[in-house]
């Protein structure tokens, strides 16, 4: 079927998270696309996008800062894939908005003084395991099937707010984490807070609401009966993952809930052993229940 | 209070509505962003009173609270309005102007922590997690913060004690400087 397939290759744009605290979500991601045979190759010298703070307070600076690092992917080969679900948001927010405005584009090229490229895609690994590689096809290099494992598919904000930018799936009812799941072999439960915001970056400047945000989305997926959460996004992992044991002991209850990165569980059924895929760096602990199931 | 030209601020308005590229006026006032908001127990003004206030000239009123601070740009009000009203990019642009004029905001933490974010990118190129995290924590005066997760964190390869700088970091201050060299002659906002 693949004979014919052109060989995939993708320009890679970690962003900082996967260099420290999301470093797990580097290593699978690296780790699938590994065993996919799937070309990935760094930007150089790539640096912040800005993220949430940037835009905040000062939309030039991170349509600046965000215009740097696609020009310097063009260096080189192949759409350009992000694993964050910031970094993804804001680079295609900067090529949204930079071609639908002259004005702005004018006075980002003065700031990074040069032309803003805008012409590459910029694709989430979302989709480009879902659609550039395709289900069908990554059905075909499962080794090891997530059987039995109930998984709660959480979207949070920016893989698919607002609906015309990154046009990766539904905004209000998307499934394509879903859809990549069940590819795998796992089983995605129906819950209610796969698009509620986590309390993003007020971590930092206001912990309390990411307990009561965080907390809502943890409870909601024990009330559906997941086993664990899958996220896209490292603030995302962070919020549920490290302020889970202040959660607990904020609302009295248990959760004791693995949150997973998507390319941890796909590597995992692609038959990458699960001690290559940082599950020893996570606050709770995934392995007891990857051992229940089977899969470890 | 009476509104009249004296009391309306319509120059605020105007560069509400330059910064975010929308429209106040399109709002009629249904109440979706709100209803959705998952901050909105967190302001003074949820997301619908905003646009209402701004409609009405009262720009200054939301700026002196801090409800632009608890946004948490999660986009749920852009995407569900059914008049299109850019909401988010509202937020963005009144914290830009409560930002530019170093405005009399009740909420200093989150402020604090986008600076310091900021002059990360500007220092390191990329975010050095752990310096975020102390920097905050000793000029918000909160010493202990999370004090316990640090050692938990940097144990896990999470955070990471030593940080190396970016080697185009000279490309990275050019920016910097070159968007305000452009707002000192009046170029860009």
């Amino acid at each position: 079927m693949t004979a014919t397939k052109k060989q995939l290759t993708y320009s890679f744009y970690p962003g900082c998270s996967l260099h420290a605290s999301g470093r797990e979500y580097d290593i699978s991601t690296r780790a699938v696309f590994k065993a996919l045979n799937v070309g990935l190759k760094d930007v150089p010298d790539w640096f912040c996008c800005g993220a949430t703070p940037a835009h905040n307070v000062d939309e030039l600076l991170s349509l600046s800062l965000c215009a740097k690092n696609l020009s310097l992917a063009e260096a080189v080969e192949g759409d350009l894939a992000v694993a964050c679900a910031a970094c993804f948001s804001r680079l295609k927010t900067t090529q949204h908005h930079l071609k639908g405005d002259d004005n702005k584009r004018k006075q980002v090229e003065i700031a990074i003084a040069g032309p803003a490229p805008l012409g590459k895609p910029v694709k989430h690994i979302l989709e480009i395991l879902a659609r550039d590689f395709g289900l069908a096809h990554l059905e075909e290099h499962v080794k090891k099937p997530l059987m039995g494992l109930k998984v709660a598919c959480y979207y949070g904000c920016l893989l698919t707010r607002p609906p015309e930018v990154p046009d990766l799936d539904d905004c209000e009812d998307p499934s394509i984490m879903e859809d990549l799941l069940r590819a795998v072999g796992a089983e995605p439960v129906n819950w209610s807070h796969r698009m509620e915001c986590c309390g993003a970056n007020f971590t930092l400047s206001r912990p309390g609401v990411v307990l009561k945000l965080s907390g809502a989305i943890l409870e909601s997926a024990r009330l559906a009966g997941a086993d664990c959460i899958m996220v896209a996004c490292p603030l995302c992992h962070g919020n549920l993952d490290i302020r889970q044991e202040s959660i607990e002991e904020k609302s009295q209850t248990d959760y004791d809930t693995p949150i997973f990165y998507i390319t941890q569980l796909v590597a995992l059924a692609l038959g990458v052993s699960g001690s290559k895929l940082g599950f020893e760096s996570v606050i709770v602990d995934p392995r007891p229940l990857l051992v229940n199931k089977q899969l470890l | 209070m009476c509104l009249s030209k004296q009391t309306m601020n319509a120059g605020l308005v105007k560069k509400v509505e330059t910064l975010s590229g929308t429209s106040v006026r399109r709002c009629f006032q249904c109440g979706k962003c709100s209803a959705g908001c998952p901050m909105s127990g967190f302001m003074e003004h949820p997301p619908n009173r905003v646009v209402r206030l701004l409609q009405l000239g009262q720009g200054e009123r939301i700026l002196a609270g801090r409800s632009i601070w608890y946004c948490a740009s999660c986009e749920t009000c852009s995407t569900r309005c059914p008049n299109k009203v850019n909401l988010a990019a509202i937020m963005d642009a009144l914290r830009k102007l409560s930002w530019d004029t170093d405005g009399p905001s009740k909420e200093s933490y989150v402020q604090l922590a986008n600076r310091l974010f900021i002059e990360n990118i500007r220092t390191y190129g990329r975010q050095y997690e752990l310096r975020l995290g102390a920097a905050f924590n000793m000029k918000s005066g909160q010493f202990l913060k999370d004090l316990m997760l640090g050692p938990k964190l940097l144990s896990r390869g999470k955070l990471k004690m030593f940080h190396s700088k970016n080697k185009n970091l000279r490309d990275i201050e050019a920016i910097f400087s070159r968007i305000e060299e452009m707002r000192k002659k009046g170029e860009a906002l």
